[in-house]
């Protein structure tokens, strides 16, 4: 089943193109026309992983413990095409927010480098290789961070490769002890001699030193500082890329590692996700409410986002996952379309506070966008992420336990103090006396990126039974891990 | 031979760690660096230390498992490639701040009572938006980033 293969392969032969290419409007069509075939290639992967099938490719031809696999489960299918869809909008929404410079400097080319890695991060099969597609992903981040040169980029780039640097270093050694550990890379593997080798002191610090890189990736509480500063540089496509979906790799990156492999001690990982989640979905809150600028606002609501996958991962229930995996498709698209009506709004008003007054006269559809956004963020009906932190809720309460009902609480309050912050947008942007000119000098392919993110939003909130569904699918996957050991070990005999 | 080799790994870590601390962009790459050898060192501890046995299976063994150093030997390309990559960053935010020093990039933007994002805090640098001529940089490196104002906008705006 070599077809695994294609959500890799596309972006990177576009990429590689993508260098040669000498003429603006050429390279933006071959970067368009790559992200919707790449999105094409994850969508048709969807079918047969979502009935329960583990698609693996082994590269070389070489058997499953010694060679590389590329496999896609259901887990796999769903959020590779949800940053499938949102690398399509991204690249839209590069033609009008990317300066001619930057473009013509390999902005294209970087970000199909970047989806190379985000793809090849949900579709390796071993703890090395997601090393190097992490290596991947946050290479072409770096450049797309600080491709320009403004100052602020610069200064929050440096802080943001440096600290990401340090942490792949902590990446390299963990997948060196697990080597060391338990003899191989391989995810089933690792997940067979785990589960042979029971609770292990050792096995308990690797994967807690796991859970350290994830979450920093991932920017669960602690670790999160780096998010806020550097995601509001470079300019608002990049931006919005990088807050709908890499954060999410790290969430990706924590499930797999905590639903199929480090199955063994769930009650020292599990709490810890626990507690890391819900001080991360206070905080992200609270961050929201202390900004005055768009970007800067809606970053920190991304780490509060975060916070509420490691909560949902963390209680370890099946419905638990569920709820997390749709809150992971919801966050990416809410995220990405309020990033996409903050990229509006800063044109429109030429500048990045929120303070302009009156938005609501000279663009009502936009006011719409936003609401749209907002209720999905913070999670009141009839919206996705109302769906999804009901979800999340509900799963906390059937847990017990006070570390549960503590971060029911926390959710809660976050969600409150979100609702506090994105109003306060509202009123400080959409009301009020009208400031904006009444024709903003905004392209009209802005207008239609952001349209098309706030109608993914809509039929998002539409279709969230569909969409839920194949999250519990995809829960139930994982709650039995020896699927996917079977699916990659035993070539694909599924039961 | 594993505790000595497990003290030096320990002491290039913290070499490592120390420099990281420190608020000069130079010590912070190299501390970047040493960080990444310990890395690598650690990796080929883990993977067993053994005397006189080639990874090669053509040299007569015992032989050694290779895949600890072929980890490594990947891990070393990449760190070469984001070392490179943060050195020229190092000196763009050098030439851009006028700063080698990481906790005053603030500060220092402050004083010079500039924007956080002006592109050219440094005066006498050749992007200093004074002297700043687009045409002169139409092949060089991306350097400031470009505005979204244009003349109409502007005018409707005041």
């Amino acid at each position: 089943m070599n077809a695994v293969v294609l959500p890799v392969v596309v972006p990177l032969a576009a990429a590689i193109l993508l260098l040669f290419v000498r003429h603006a409007s050429v390279r933006w069509w071959l970067s368009l026309g790559a992200s919707l075939l790449t999105l094409a290639v994850s969508a048709l992967l969807l079918p047969a992983t979502l009935r329960g099938e583990v698609l693996v490719s082994a590269l070389g031809d070489w058997p499953a413990p010694w060679g590389i696999q590329i496999v896609a489960d259901a887990l796999s299918a769903v959020t590779l095409t949800a940053s499938a869809i949102t690398a399509v909008l991204a690249v839209t929404l590069s033609r009008p927010t990317v300066d001619s410079r930057r473009e013509r400097f390999g902005h294209h080319a970087l970000l199909q480098f970047l989806f190379t890695g985000v793809n090849l991060s949900f579709l390796t099969g071993d703890l090395f290789n997601l090393f190097v597609a992490f290596e991947v992903t946050l290479v072409a981040s770096y450049a797309l961070v600080t491709l320009g040169g403004a100052v602020g980029q610069l200064r929050e780039g440096f802080r943001y490769v440096v600290f990401n640097l340090l942490v792949s270093a902590l990446f390299v050694v963990g997948a060196g002890l697990s080597y060391g550990l338990l003899g191989t890379l391989n995810f089933a593997h690792l997940a067979e001699r785990v589960a042979a080798l029971g609770p292990t002191p050792a096995v308990t610090a690797l994967a807690l030193l796991l859970m350290t890189v994830f979450a920093t990736k991932t920017a669960l509480f602690p670790l999160a500082f780096w998010l806020p500063g550097s995601y509001p540089e470079p300019p608002p496509a990049t931006g919005a890329f990088f807050a709908a979906v890499l954060t999410k790799v790290g969430a990706y990156a924590l499930i797999r590692v905590f639903s199929t492999v480090f199955t063994s001690e769930p009650d020292v990982t599990g709490p810890a996700l626990m507690a890391l989640g819900g001080l991360t979905v206070l905080v992200g809150a609270l961050g929201a409410l202390s900004q005055r600028t768009w970007r800067a606002i809606l970053s920190f609501t991304v780490v509060g986002s975060v916070g509420f996958l490691a909560f949902g991962l963390g209680l370890g229930s099946e419905a638990g996952l569920a709820a997390t995996v749709f809150y992971l498709l919801s966050s990416v698209v809410v995220t990405f379309t309020l990033f996409a009506v903050a990229a509006w709004a800063e044109r429109a008003s030429l500048q990045e506070e929120t303070r302009v007054g009156g938005a609501l006269e000279v663009a009502p559809w936009l006011a719409g966008g936003f609401m749209a956004g907002l209720l999905g963020m913070v999670g009141l009906p009839p919206t996705s992420g109302f769906v999804g932190k009901f979800g999340l809720v509900l799963a906390g309460a059937r847990e017990g336990g006070w570390l549960a009902w503590l971060g029911v609480a926390a959710m809660l309050v976050s969600s409150l103090v979100t609702l506090v912050a994105l109003v306060t947008v509202w009123r400080r942007f959409f009301w009020g006396e009208v400031c904006l000119p009444r024709r903003p000098g905004v392209p009209p392919s802005l207008t239609v990126t952001v349209a098309a993110a706030v109608a993914l939003t809509v039929l998002l909130a539409a279709f969230s039974g569909p969409v839920y569904r194949a999250a519990s699918v995809t829960a139930a996957q994982l709650a039995t891990p020896d699927v996917y050991v079977r699916g990659v070990l035993r070539g694909g005999e599924t039961p | 031979m594993t505790v000595l080799y497990g003290v030096i790994t320990g002491v290039l870590a913290a070499t490592g760690v120390y420099l990281l601390l420190s608020r000069t962009i130079l010590r912070v790459v190299l501390g970047l660096a040493f960080v990444s050898y310990a890395a690598n060192l650690a990796i080929l501890g883990a993977g067993g230390l053994t005397l006189n046995a080639p990874p090669l299976l053509s040299l007569r063994g015992p032989h050694v498992d290779p895949l600890p150093q072929a980890l490594i030997l990947t891990a070393i390309v990449i760190g070469f490639g984001t070392t490179a990559l943060l050195l020229t960053l190092a000196v763009r935010t050098y030439q851009a701040t006028g700063r080698d020093d990481v906790a005053r990039f603030d500060d220092e933007l402050n004083e010079l009572g500039g924007d956080l994002d002006d592109p050219a805090a440094d005066p006498e640098h050749p992007t200093n938006p004074e002297e700043f001529h687009p045409e002169d940089y139409a092949d060089g490196p991306v350097i400031a980033a470009e505005t979204a104002l244009t003349p109409e906008a502007e005018k409707e705006k005041s």
